[in-house]
């Protein structure tokens, strides 16, 4: 099966550093895997924005994508926890008929139809269709075989590193939908973590929110930093060098919000770039320089500090 | 009445409590109908436990409490709980641990709607909808990290390239036949970018 690469919206125009660490992970210079782009990908939409106040306005917009996703016969690929959770609430709304046919009409006006990827029809000459797979890069990268050609391509060793790994709610939650990981205990990041070398440290509600999601940062910003507040709190008690995240959302909600709490801050990065920095790529061009709190003391601590 | 009030003012916050009394033209009998239609589950069904207000990481920080939220559902008093909907973060701890299986963070997604439809929309919500009309996208790149990405080598944007107008196209189409331009007074601006 091949992949589709969905970067949503924050990681191309916010964090591109990103971007360039998953392309790298998953492409030619490191796990060697089938990914190709689509252009017209849009937004997922936003669940915070669109799923909040017009369900059939997000559905119809999350299935334009799944269409694109659909006409290749590809497996969607996301790297952000909102654009995992959206896409796959979309998928499971639309495998009910009623709503399946009523997104059709409105995708009819565009030129698009909604089935799922047919498969090989059966004896009896029905055609059947399976719906558009939506995976986490987390869940793409933590199977058996990747897992060991990861451990195969571990280039620089980062030994001393203690991470702080932050799931994000919309990875674990809600179970109805994306059980891809144990929602009161997961291990998926952490196992990469260990696999890439470092130490995954355990800290006090570590499954907590970062305060970010639904509509709340753009809304009541205080809120937001006050809860951020909290979870860097219990973190920096437990002496992290850096704090680990698959979601793009949770990354600007650290970065950002740790300026208006504390001057020593811990440098926040996406589990693709720690991917990236342990299996050896130019750590020049992972942006960690556009992130707000500075990454110079984890490079310091892996022996690749400032020039 | 009498009993309704009653339950009321000792629940109730300090903003509420200002205008103890609640007669019965303040209560809408339809309401937990309404909130069906709009995607959530019977609000009759709450047991009224308290889980959802443990577990919810919001009510550690202000006086918002999700039980006392869907109370306020169960007796229709609709002004009251249509105005604080955007705290609520979707972590969907609630969800995870309510027994009477009833999704309050989805309950919160509901009363969401139809706050939109009594006009009560916040800024942003607009904003992030007419960047989708007008340039398909939610949230832009700024010049500074478009050069950032040359610099890293990666594709250009599909955005930036003149292909993005179909997917344009495609994107109000879907905005105008859904009518959600009208629900929250936006339009495309002819010829932008």
């Amino acid at each position: 099966m091949t992949y589709a690469y969905f970067f949503g919206c924050v990681i191309p125009s916010r964090y591109p550093g990103v971007e360039y660490a998953v392309r790298w992970v998953m492409g030619p210079s490191g796990l060697k895997l089938d990914v190709q782009d689509v252009p017209e990908f849009s937004c997922c939409p936003v669940p915070g924005i669109f799923y909040s106040t017009d369900r059939d306005t997000w559905l119809a917009l999350a299935a334009r994508n799944l269409c694109l996703a659909q006409r290749g016969r590809l497996e969607v690929v996301t790297v952000c926890n909102g654009c995992y959770s959206s896409l796959l609430k979309a998928t499971e709304y639309l495998s009910e008929p009623k709503k399946m046919g009523q997104v059709n009409k409105v995708l009819g006006k565009v030129g698009m139809k909604y089935t799922g990827i047919p498969e090989k029809s059966g004896d009896s000459g029905r055609r059947i269709f399976r719906p558009v797979s939506v995976r986490h890069f987390v869940d793409v990268i933590h199977t058996d075989n990747v897992m060991l050609e990861l451990a195969n391509n571990v280039k620089r060793s980062l030994s001393k590193v203690r991470v702080a790994v932050h799931y994000g709610c919309h990875y674990l939650r809600p179970t109805e939908y994306t059980a891809i990981d144990d929602p009161n205990d997961p291990v998926k990041v952490d196992d990469i973590v260990k696999v890439l070398g470092a130490e995954s440290i355990d800290y006090e509600d570590k499954l907590s929110c970062c305060g970010a999601g639904g509509g709340v940062r753009s809304h009541v910003v205080e809120l937001a930093n006050s809860l951020c507040e909290d979870k860097f709190k219990n973190i920096s008690s437990e002496g992290a060098d850096v704090i680990v995240t698959p979601c793009p959302f949770c990354l600007l909600q650290f970065d950002n919000a740790q300026k208006t709490f504390t001057k020593r801050g811990i440098p926040v990065i996406h589990i693709a770039q720690l991917m990236a920095i342990a299996m050896g790529a130019d750590i020049s061009k992972l942006g960690l320089e556009l992130h707000n709190v500075s990454c110079n003391p984890l490079l310091a601590k892996i022996g690749e500090g400032a020039k | 009445m009498g009993e309704v009030e009653k339950v009321f003012t000792s629940g109730l916050a300090e903003k509420l409590s200002e205008d103890k009394i609640i007669t019965e033209d303040d209560l809408d009998p339809e309401f937990a109908a309404e909130i069906i239609r709009y995607g959530g589950k019977d609000v009759m069904t709450c047991l009224q436990c308290g889980n959802c207000t443990g577990v919810c990481p919001i009510s550690l920080k202000i006086e918002y409490k999700t039980r006392t939220t869907i109370k306020y559902c169960q007796f229709g008093m609709r002004k009251q709980t249509l105005e604080t909907r955007w705290v609520c973060a979707t972590c969907y701890r609630c969800y995870e641990h309510c027994p009477a299986d009833l999704n309050p963070a989805e309950l919160m997604i509901a009363l969401r709607h139809i706050a939109i439809r009594e006009g009560i929309i916040p800024p942003f919500v607009k904003v992030a909808a007419t960047n989708l009309l007008q340039y398909g996208m939610t949230v832009r790149p700024d010049e500074a990290m478009i050069k950032e990405r040359v610099k890293m080598g990666l594709p250009v944007l599909p955005q930036t390239k003149p292909g993005w107008e179909e997917v344009k196209k495609q994107i109000v189409t879907i905005i105008q036949t859904t009518k959600y331009d009208r629900l929250l007074g936006i339009a495309p601006k002819e010829g932008s970018e």
